[in-house]
């Protein structure tokens, strides 16, 4: 416990931010959030995206909530309520019945014994990879070439979870990181349509195709969370997805932190020695703060919010090139009715719809990406959260919510002119599985990268606050050298997902940056 | 440039003076320096020394790697890149500086001339494009390298005043060491700074590439009765070193050619505190080197008076109870302060005022191979430092 009470001011109000400001408020810091929208949860919201009818903004799936933090926050306490857990994923299949999986089991047209045991051997051997990842997520990373104590520990405790791992975990570990989620699926599996169904896990929200190496962290780091005790299940918060936040917020004002909505920090103020001391907002007036932490992702905050100059260049130019090219956009549909599915079986509309028919399929639409173009046959995941929370739409209307990847940030022809197109052709690839959806329209959106920046102010709008590739990851993440969560301003924190252990709603980042600065300041 | 269009024939770069520094080269005595040919000697090294000391040199530093800074964010941009406070230097100065790595290691040395407001020329040894281009991250301001459109002559000795008077530039006398004057000459305008490399009286003359040849030709013609010479980089290497002035690349390792850890220096190590304000918020290496400052430096640069006088080039050198504390980075024996004269960088276990330090010099006579254990003893005072470098109006003749 702080002997001194001192004030700590948190930029934004992301579910990291929420979670950082709690845990500080609980061991007695005086804690301020600033959150420059006029609601909290930055990109696990709800949005009114017409009248009557909401979505979840950006994010529309719980799938890695920490169970620490859960029980700690008291989040179901607070609000948190399932509408939905353990989802099914129902892959689309163009040619026939969808394939469901469900846990560790498989259902679908052509579906063997042999296939069910694949899947589960795949399942088991992932989990169990991803479980290592966990367990390397729960603190601050050490830190390479040091001679702190701390870190040297927290190394051999790293090292020595790898090895106690057991020798085949371990060299398949070693090996898996290196390759990508292609050669690993074809490895496991001889059906293309199981693979491409599962390859999208591994490249949704990056800038990755499942031949890119590094895609085989992506896949593991969406199985390090849990839902009630299931790993790497899927599930829907009721009354949106704003209900998690605002759960964390319930928790976070209980605790004593005042939230203040509606208030844009512009700047953070440096003092002379180099010491973060406050905020001036974009209204003209400041606050003063003993510790500024931010929430927002690295670049904004080291480049926009402090300034190149009062770093030393070499900072400066790493945090310049952290990547962070933001290539998924959000669609969002109001519908008449509810949407029939080709093969897909009426009671599992409510569940997670993937269109990835094969791992080709991914790999061609991110060529596109390559080249900033755009494919017109893209792969998404899709969600009819309205089954579950009737208050989302108008009496038997739905609404549909769906991330729509390799859709890239800079795309050449520009997203002004683009944009219609590309909506367009995300209408059409959903109607050759949904054949009478387009007649259902009421009314639509597309998030591109772009409104997705402008909107919640993340850098290339990508989702991670950043790549999560092997060497944006662990230790390395932001870059190296800048790992736990301090940074070369004094009394300067970063709890969001461009910290360790990265995005994905888990909160983590924002508890661990907390812990971490609870021993610097106190 | 037009200038350097037929180089992939010769493989080499000519500086503009060329035809007439290969006209005085009657040794042919040449050598790289950032891809120009330069002459090492010209007639023989100890009369172009002796040149520079009583009359006037004169050499070609073309090859001298130049860099401009501009835009409204140069001052601000150029107190971050360097280490020590360049508010100091007022427009017309110049000022000399190191800059660092992340690591607080120094990358390279130079001076820095601020011609105009916003206007700022970085001259160095090493290129440096890519470090500024990298720190200009977040800075309004503008990079560019411009070695091949400038030429560059340095005239140092006591008459080089005398003769640039002579040649019609008005005032020149009136120079501060490290003030920097524009005129014109035929039509075009130069740069004269009073500085140089020889810790002598001496000016550095800055113009464009077309007037080189009229302007060495008219120098050449002025200085005739003022005993002008030319001198080549082997005679510059003595001068230098009589003035204590330190090379990349000799003194210390570059830090970003360094291949080892700890082969690198800190401006600490190289006797350089002096250019380092840690008080600046931010420069590049401030961190680094404020850890330093607490934890304290591996090395320490020194200049040596070595006993004997056989030069103590390259020398491993050792303490009383014979454990190797340091080596010799540049020696020679110096006529002008009639001693033996060596930098060195020395290490623990060496302690300051307890230690001694002998040096394990090697020497050939008729191609054999002889050794001498001497011992040495460390000098703060430059070798060399006559009152008329400092004194305002210079000396004329």
């Amino acid at each position: 416990m702080t002997k001194l009470k001192k004030k700590v001011v948190v930029i934004g109000a992301g579910h990291n931010a929420l979670t950082c400001a709690s845990y500080l408020a609980k061991s007695g810091f005086e804690v301020e959030v600033h959150e420059s929208r006029s609601e909290v949860g930055g990109m696990a919201c709800t949005r009114e995206f017409t009248e009557g009818y909401k979505v979840p903004g950006v994010a529309h799936l719980l799938h890695m909530l920490n169970p620490g933090i859960q029980k700690w926050l008291g989040l179901n306490k607070n609000g948190l309520e399932f509408a939905a857990n353990r989802l099914k994923t129902i892959s689309l299949n163009p040619n026939g019945n969808a394939l469901v999986i469900d846990g560790d089991h498989l259902e679908g047209d052509g579906i063997t014994d042999q296939h069910r045991a694949e899947f589960k051997s795949f399942k088991k051997k992932t989990n169990s990879l991803a479980r290592f990842f966990r367990s390397a997520y729960q603190g601050r990373p050490p830190r390479i070439r040091t001679d702190n104590k701390k870190d040297l520990l927290g190394l051999m405790q790293t090292g020595w979870n790898l090895r106690t791992m057991g020798n085949e975990d371990m060299t398949d570990m070693l090996r898996f990181i290196a390759i990508n989620v292609f050669d690993l699926l074809e490895e496991y599996f001889n059906d293309d349509f199981i693979k491409g169904s599962l390859a999208i896990d591994a490249v949704l929200g990056n800038h990755l195709g499942p031949r890119t190496n590094n895609s085989v962290i992506t896949y593991l780091h969406t199985l390090t969370g849990e839902i009630d005790g299931v790993q790497g299940a899927y599930a829907i918060p009721k009354g949106g997805m704003s209900s998690y936040t605002d759960a964390l917020k319930n928790s976070a004002e209980k605790l004593g932190v005042r939230i203040v909505l509606d208030s844009h920090v512009e700047r953070i103020i440096v003092d002379d020695n180099g010491k973060a001391s406050g905020v001036k907002f974009a209204k003209g007036n400041e606050v003063g703060a003993d510790v500024v932490v931010s929430g927002i992702d690295p670049k904004s905050t080291f480049l926009c919010l402090v300034g190149a100059r009062h770093f030393e260049a070499g900072f400066v130019h790493k945090i310049n090139n952290v990547r962070m090219r933001g290539n998924a956009s959000k669609l969002h549909l109001a519908l008449s009715g509810l949407p029939s599915f080709n093969g897909v079986d009426e009671k599992d509309i409510g569940q997670r719809i993937v269109i990835s028919p094969t791992m080709q399929y991914l790999e061609q639409a991110f060529d596109y990406t390559k080249y900033q173009h755009c494919s017109d046959q893209l792969p998404m995941e899709i969600t009819i959260p309205s089954i579950h929370d009737s208050s989302l739409a108008p009496e038997g209307h739905h609404v549909l919510s769906a991330i729509v990847n390799y859709t890239p940030y800079s795309l050449k022809e520009g997203w002004d002119e683009a944009k219609p197109v590309v909506l367009e052709n995300v209408l059409n690839t959903l109607s050759q599985f949904a054949p009478g959806i387009k007649q259902q329209i009421l009314h639509s959106e597309l998030l591109t990268p772009k409104d997705l920046e402008a909107e919640f102010g993340i850098t290339g709008g990508h989702w991670h606050h950043g790549e999560l590739t092997f060497d944006q990851f662990l230790m390395l993440r932001p870059f190296p050298g800048m790992a736990q969560y301090s940074s070369p301003i004094e009394s300067l924190y970063i709890c969001g997902a461009g910290a360790h252990p990265g995005g994905g709603l888990m909160g983590v980042a924002g508890r661990n940056a907390a812990v971490e600065l609870m021993m610097e300041e106190s | 440039m037009l200038l350097q269009q037929d180089h992939y024939k010769k493989s080499y770069y000519e500086t503009p003076f060329h035809s007439r520094t290969s006209e005085l080269n009657i040794l042919n005595e040449w050598q790289r320096w950032k891809d120009y040919t330069v002459a090492t000697n010209y007639f023989r090294t100890d009369l172009e020394y002796i040149a520079v000391r009583n009359t006037t040199g004169v050499i070609d530093y073309t090859p001298m790697v130049k860099q401009k800074i501009t835009g409204p964010d140069s001052a601000e941009f150029v107190n971050r890149f360097f280490t020590r406070d360049m508010n100091k230097i007022a427009i017309g100065r110049v000022g000399y500086v190191v800059w660092c790595d992340a690591e607080g290691q120094v990358l390279d040395d130079g001076t820095v001339f601020h011609i105009r407001e916003n206007e700022y020329w970085l001259l160095c040894v090493e290129r440096q494009l890519d470090n500024l281009s990298i720190s200009a991250i977040g800075f309004d301001v503008e990079i560019e390298e411009i070695t091949d459109d400038v030429a560059c002559l340095g005239v140092q000795g006591p008459t080089s005043c005398s003769i640039l008077k002579a040649m019609g530039f008005e005032g020149i006398e009136l120079l501060k060491p490290f003030d920097i004057k524009h005129y014109d000459f035929q039509g075009h305008e130069i740069m004269i700074s009073r500085t140089g490399f020889s810790g002598d009286l001496g000016y550095e003359v800055w113009m464009v590439n077309e007037i080189a040849l009229n302007f060495w030709d008219e120098l050449f013609e002025k200085g005739e009765i003022y005993g002008i010479k030319p001198f080549g980089l082997d005679a510059l290497d003595l001068v230098r070193i009589e003035a204590g002035l330190l090379v990349p690349g000799e003194d210390f390792m570059v830090a970003e050619f360094a291949i080892r850890p700890g082969s690198t220096r800190s401006p600490f190590e190289l006797g350089l505190s002096w250019l380092v304000d840690l008080s600046k918020p931010v420069f590049n290496g401030r961190q680094a080197l404020l850890e330093e400052k607490e934890r304290g430096s591996r090395h320490t640069f020194v200049k040596l008076n070595v006993n004997g006088n056989k030069p103590a080039n390259g020398s491993y050198l050792y303490n009383q109870s014979g454990k190797k504390i340091g080596t010799v980075t540049s020696a020679m024996f110096s006529p002008s302060a009639k001693a033996n004269i060596a930098f060195a960088s020395l290490h623990e276990p060496w302690k300051k005022g307890k230690d001694k330090i002998i040096a394990e010099i090697y020497y050939q006579k008729d191609l054999e191979w002889n050794r001498v254990m001497e011992e040495a003893t460390i000098v703060t005072k430059p070798f060399y430092d006559p009152e008329r470098k400092r004194i305002t109006p210079a000396e004329l003749y």
